[in-house]
């Protein structure tokens, strides 16, 4: 039998969000970090072959964004999978059953304003809710990580602006905020006028969620940073929060079935099967 | 002064998205825009803004006849940052196909479909098709997601809307199905032709495929009247097979089963 799908065991699911600052899925050392954690999220749920799902909505279900969610999990041990809002015409399928189905929902990047959109006119939300309530991780980056929070700063529409998010979280969050200094400006601008306080978090690093209180922060790529920012009397404070270092796991250790041939391999030869 | 008319083209299907290498849509709402090299504005929201789709378009709505752009929503760092300046400068706004409830979310939280609404009143052409056509009437049946849907579009003409309206497909049995429940009349149109509005009047129904036809639906009571409305095709006229007569059809009621 498989764990996904089980019922709630009787104690209250932990509700547990991932929010990155920013981060692609790519074979470099801190993405495969963070795919890593990833999956360890998704297995601390789902048993050995959990459910991951992506949502591309904020890019406007992109095949880049989705062939590269799949490149990075399709040969991991795991079930992968995407909910392409628009692309449903080509493969419908039952939306809510099949995300309150999954172990975790990775959200990508993109517009926060769109994805929020079509969000609502898909009626998304509440699956996301529920599924949260379920104890399915969320999790997500750059736009994916700010649509947990009350409020996200967006270039949705050009510049940096404000713009509310879910509420699933709350205060507020600030992705890419290493390399955007406009939009860290535009942030502290929106904590001075009164936007509920939050986080900055630079591109790799994370801050995770699991229950009630504070989150932990940590970070794939050395020097990545996140931030508290909150307002004392008009005055904006940042204070760099601790964070722990997620090591890259070892190519190899990737790949199981490219070891598992480099085993075979290595034994017809020493057996003498190959020149 | 004299204000040009407000006009919107609903395709049932066709175009550049459907069928490549057969322009006769596609150039019939270009020939519409008065100016002698239109500007043409493509809205791909439908398809998320797919870049092949972009290309698509560019290469359909060439430089040489018209100043073609589009805008993507997705996308707003690149292009026109006043949107609507930008739309309500354009002779001719081309919607594309794809998730219609995707397209009207995003179209509300940029503000697009005032700004359409606006356009169309000042007299810029709309037209698409597929969800590039569902968007413009009070309501539509979109298939998009599977099972066919009733939903509300924006309104502008005051009809429901049905799009790849084809014989024996499984949104015509629910389109009659939703005017037995009340969904007030309208278009539908088969893939190849295209319902042409002046106002909120139809004004004619063109074709790119000779069979290709319009439809009228109404709802008398519980019964719903289906007319297939003479439709001009827009290619050779030599091919032309006889136009029909107007031939009513209409379905009754379906048996109260369980």
């Amino acid at each position: 039998m498989s764990g996904n799908g089980r019922l709630p065991e009787a104690a209250t699911p932990v509700r547990r969000i991932l929010a990155l600052g920013g981060h692609e899925f790519s074979s470099r050392p801190p993405d495969r970090a963070v795919c890593e954690l990833l999956l360890r999220l998704a297995d601390e749920r789902g048993g050995p072959r959990p459910r991951i799902c992506i949502l591309p909505t904020a890019s406007g279900d992109t095949s880049e964004q989705i062939s590269s969610f799949y490149a990075a999990f399709g040969e991991r041990p795991c079930e992968p999978s995407d909910v392409s809002l628009f692309r449903l015409g080509r493969r419908p399928l039952a939306l809510r059953d099949h995300l309150l189905n999954q172990d975790l929902i990775y959200v990508g990047g993109g517009s926060l304003l769109n994805l929020l959109a079509v969000w609502e006119a898909h009626d998304i939300a509440s699956i996301l809710s529920l599924a949260w309530r379920q104890g399915i991780v969320l999790a997500g980056q750059s736009a994916g990580a700010m649509c947990w929070f009350e409020a996200g700063i967006t270039k949705s529409s050009g510049k940096p602006r404000a713009a509310a998010g879910l509420g699933l979280l709350s205060g507020s969050l600030c992705v890419h905020y290493n390399n955007e200094p406009e939009r860290r400006a535009a942030y502290l601008d929106a904590v001075a006028d009164g936007m509920p306080s939050g986080y900055g978090l630079d591109d790799y690093a994370g801050l995770l969620w699991e229950g009630e209180g504070s989150p932990s922060s940590l970070t794939a790529r050395r020097g990545a940073r996140a931030y508290r920012v909150s307002s004392r009397e008009g005055e904006v404070l940042e204070s760099p929060l601790p964070v722990r270092f997620l090591p890259a796991p070892a190519p190899a250790a990737l790949r199981e079935d490219i070891a598992e041939f480099r085993r075979i391999t290595g034994m017809r030869k020493r057996a003498g099967w190959l020149g | 002064m004299e204000t040009a008319p407000r006009q919107i083209v609903a395709f049932g299907g066709g175009g550049f998205s459907m069928e490549s290498g057969n322009p006769l849509l596609d150039d019939y709402v270009l020939g519409l825009a008065k100016a002698e090299r239109p500007r043409v504005c493509f809205l791909p929201s439908a398809s998320g803004d797919a870049d092949h789709y972009i290309v698509r378009f560019y290469r359909a709505f060439s430089a040489h006849r018209c100043e073609p752009s589009h805008i993507s929503l997705f996308r707003r760092e690149q292009g026109p940052s006043d949107l609507r300046r930008h739309l309500l400068s354009q002779d001719l706004i081309y919607v594309g196909g794809g998730s219609v409830v995707s397209l009207l979310g995003v179209w509300r939280a940029h503000g697009i479909d005032s700004i359409l609404r606006e356009a169309w009143e000042s007299g810029v052409i709309l037209c698409g098709l597929s969800a590039g056509s569902l968007c413009w009437f009070a309501e539509a049946v979109t298939g998009f997601h599977g099972e066919p849907k009733r939903l509300r579009g924006m309104g502008l003409l005051p009809f429901s809307n049905c799009v790849h309206y084809e014989r024996g497909g499984e949104r015509r049995d629910a389109y009659h199905h939703f005017l037995r429940e009340g969904m007030c009349g309208g278009y539908a149109a088969e893939d190849g032709a295209a319902l042409h509005f002046v106002g909120e009047e139809l004004s004619r129904v063109v074709a790119s495929r000779p069979r290709a036809r319009g439809y009228r639906l109404d709802v008398a009571g519980r019964r719903v009247v289906e007319m297939q409305i003479a439709t001009t095709y827009l290619g050779d006229r030599e091919a032309l097979p006889a136009a029909p007569l107007p031939e009513a059809l209409s379905t009754a009621p379906a048996p109260a089963a369980g």
